[in-house]
């Protein structure tokens, strides 16, 4: 088995009046896809949130890499890479240089900014817009800064909170195309999405959240069982 | 610290691309300058104009000449109270015995002409005074008992232009320092959650503390330099022009200084301010909602000059912030100097006054709600 790459242990959080989440457990490996998946306001984002230390869980642990999002914070955030259905640029810098300031503040090194920044330019094909300014691109050419910008410090962790949520189909497949070959590369891909057919065509392992617990979760093949499509057990188990 | 260069970079690369900032910037280097020439013009205009006297009775020998030469032109009216209600500046019944005057003093150009007419009557009265005691053989200086002669410590009008720097440059020193970065300062906090990158910039590892410090160098920057260029035009433009009396005015090199030093202050805890009510509000206009109560605070402490101009407070009141700053500058204006324990407890009172902005600021930028609530 993979080594585990993000581990979350009994994680509960209460925002406002709202609790969240109510002690989740879950694991996701280096090497593959893992999908969180729950209906709107099943605790998806709060989790990964968490797992990316911009929030702080009220009880409960989550280990990235070895390293606790409490007490290396910063250690975590330098390991991963979070790519959002939000994909909001600096309109006023180039694709080039949204990206170059993300690799500086993720602390590559200054011999290494430009090779870095060029390397993911080539590798999402954006060499045909990289000095346009980001106020003049589509949303599908916003999206592959966003994503470029959170990979180009090279993270063993990608996070992609619904990412296709506000794209065209074109757009939707790169991304997915785009996960799939992260996976290749070792990277451990959590997935998180109410879309389960995207889900059960790219996961290995899923999550299924509601109303802040864990209701099912294991190898996508076992969690859909006996059903045609993970949709279907999704429902009965939402709906229990 | 290198983190806070990178940040500082990219908020100045975005801010001079910014055609909203660029625009206060060049706006404030265009409107002062404007407004001074307006002013030189309507004081040179006041100064210069001839003022109707609508008049009634015989006119004083040689008073018509008196009042030609002061600008005061005369005119035959049948009634002069009547008339100067609106027909002539002022009315004047000249009696036998005594000088009646009828001037409504709620239009300006009336009260100029008063003025003028007293004074030239005053000269004439002491005048006719003396010839009539030199006619019986008593020397005129018999009015005159004990003749005064004014010895003045500094130049007159050097003081009239002191004194209006000492209200315009403070004045001027505080708006621009607020609203000369005040968009960029939006535009870095409101702004980051309104276009949905403040969650990615959060997401790095570069600590917060210097994510904002790096916004605030840059605001504070670009505050500094819209101030300067509005001082710098508006004291550019002080050369062209001359306010009545022909008094040119410029400001000396120690309250030059004295002016820096302030607007970076000044400039840094605005900086940290705006930042911290950016950070509260969700988009760009919100924080300008925020903001427009800031106007009214700052604009208040540099009108006390104008209207109480021989404000002397005890050391106590220059830990008051802005107003604190106003003192110190207008003294540096006025006096040419600067005391030096005052200026010691407003810097001390601005760089407090901007920790404290800073960490508001800064705990506002690491609260949780901010993410949540985007």
């Amino acid at each position: 088995m993979s080594p585990a790459a993000v581990k979350v242990d009994r994680l509960e959080k209460t925002l406002g009046k709202n609790k969240v989440l109510r002690g989740i457990s879950l694991q996701a490996n280096s090497g593959e896809i893992f999908g969180l998946l729950g209906p709107n306001g099943a605790g998806k984002t709060t989790t990964l949130r968490i797992i990316c230390t911009l929030l702080a869980p009220d009880a409960g642990s989550v280990e990235v890499l070895g390293f606790d999002t409490r007490s290396a914070p910063e250690d975590v955030r330098r390991r991963v890479g979070v790519v959002t259905a939000d994909i909001g640029v600096y309109p006023r810098l180039s694709a080039r240089e949204n990206i170059t300031y993300f690799a500086e503040l993720s602390g590559v090194l200054d011999g290494e900014v430009n090779q870095r920044v060029d390397a993911v330019l080539n590798r999402l094909d954006m060499a045909s817009f990289a000095n346009q300014r980001a106020e003049s691109l589509s949303s599908g050419q916003k999206q592959k800064v966003a994503i470029a910008r959170a990979i180009v410090h090279d993270p063993a962790v990608l996070m992609f909170d619904e990412p296709t949520s506000n794209l065209d189909v074109l757009a939707s497949r790169e991304i997915r195309n785009f996960m799939v070959e992260s996976r290749g590369r070792g990277k451990c891909v959590i997935f998180s999405t109410h879309v389960l057919h995207d889900a059960e065509r790219l996961c290995d392992r899923v999550t299924i959240l509601h109303e802040g617990s864990v209701v099912a979760t294991g190898p996508t093949a076992d969690v859909r069982g006996a059903h045609r499509e993970l949709e279907d057990a999704f429902l009965e188990l939402v709906e229990k | 610290m290198k983190a806070l260069g990178i940040v500082f970079r990219k908020e100045m690369r975005e801010i001079l691309r910014d055609r909203r900032t660029l625009m206060a910037i060049g706006l404030a280097a265009l409107a002062t300058p404007t407004v001074l020439i307006v002013i030189s013009q309507v004081s040179t205009k006041t100064a210069t104009q001839t003022y109707t006297v609508g008049y009634a009775g015989e006119i004083p020998v040689g008073l018509d000449t008196l009042l030609s030469a002061t600008g005061l032109k005369l005119e035959s009216v049948t009634d002069p109270a009547e008339a100067a209600k609106h027909q002539v500046d002022v009315g004047v019944v000249f009696q036998p015995t005594q000088i009646d005057e009828y001037y409504d003093p709620t239009r300006q150009g009336a009260q100029v002409a008063d003025t003028r007419l007293q004074t030239v009557l005053g000269q004439y009265n002491a005048a006719k005074a003396a010839a009539a005691l030199q006619q019986k053989g008593i020397d005129p200086g018999l009015l005159n008992p004990v003749p005064v002669k004014v010895h003045p410590l500094s130049s007159p009008t050097q003081a009239a232009g002191n004194a209006f720097l000492s209200f315009f440059l403070p004045y001027i020193l505080i708006t621009m320092v607020l609203t000369g970065g005040l968009s960029a300062a939006l535009d870095s906090s409101a702004g980051e959650r309104e276009r949905k990158t403040l969650e990615s910039l959060l997401l790095t590892p570069t600590p917060r503390s210097r994510i904002l410090l790096g916004k605030i160098l840059s605001v504070t920057l670009i505050s500094l330099i819209a101030a300067i260029a509005a001082i710098g035009s508006m004291l550019l433009a002080l050369t062209q022009v001359s306010l009545v009396g022909g008094t040119h005015i410029y400001l000396s090199p120690l309250a030059a200084v004295v002016m820096v030093w302030l607007a970076v202050l000044l400039a840094g805890s605005f900086s940290s301010l705006t930042l911290a009510l950016g950070t509260l509000a969700k988009n760009f206009r919100q924080g300008q909602a925020y903001s427009t109560p800031l106007y009214f605070i700052t604009i208040f402490p540099a009108s006390i000059i104008l209207f109480i101009p021989d404000f002397n407070p005890s050391l106590a009141y220059y830990l008051i912030p802005i107003l604190n700053a106003v003192l110190v500058l207008r003294d540096a204006i006025v006096h040419n100097s600067v005391a030096w324990p005052a200026l010691a407890v407003t810097s001390v009172s601005l760089v407090a006054t901007g920790l404290f902005c800073w960490f508001a600021a800064l705990r506002l930028f690491t609260r949780e709600a901010l993410l949540v609530r985007s």
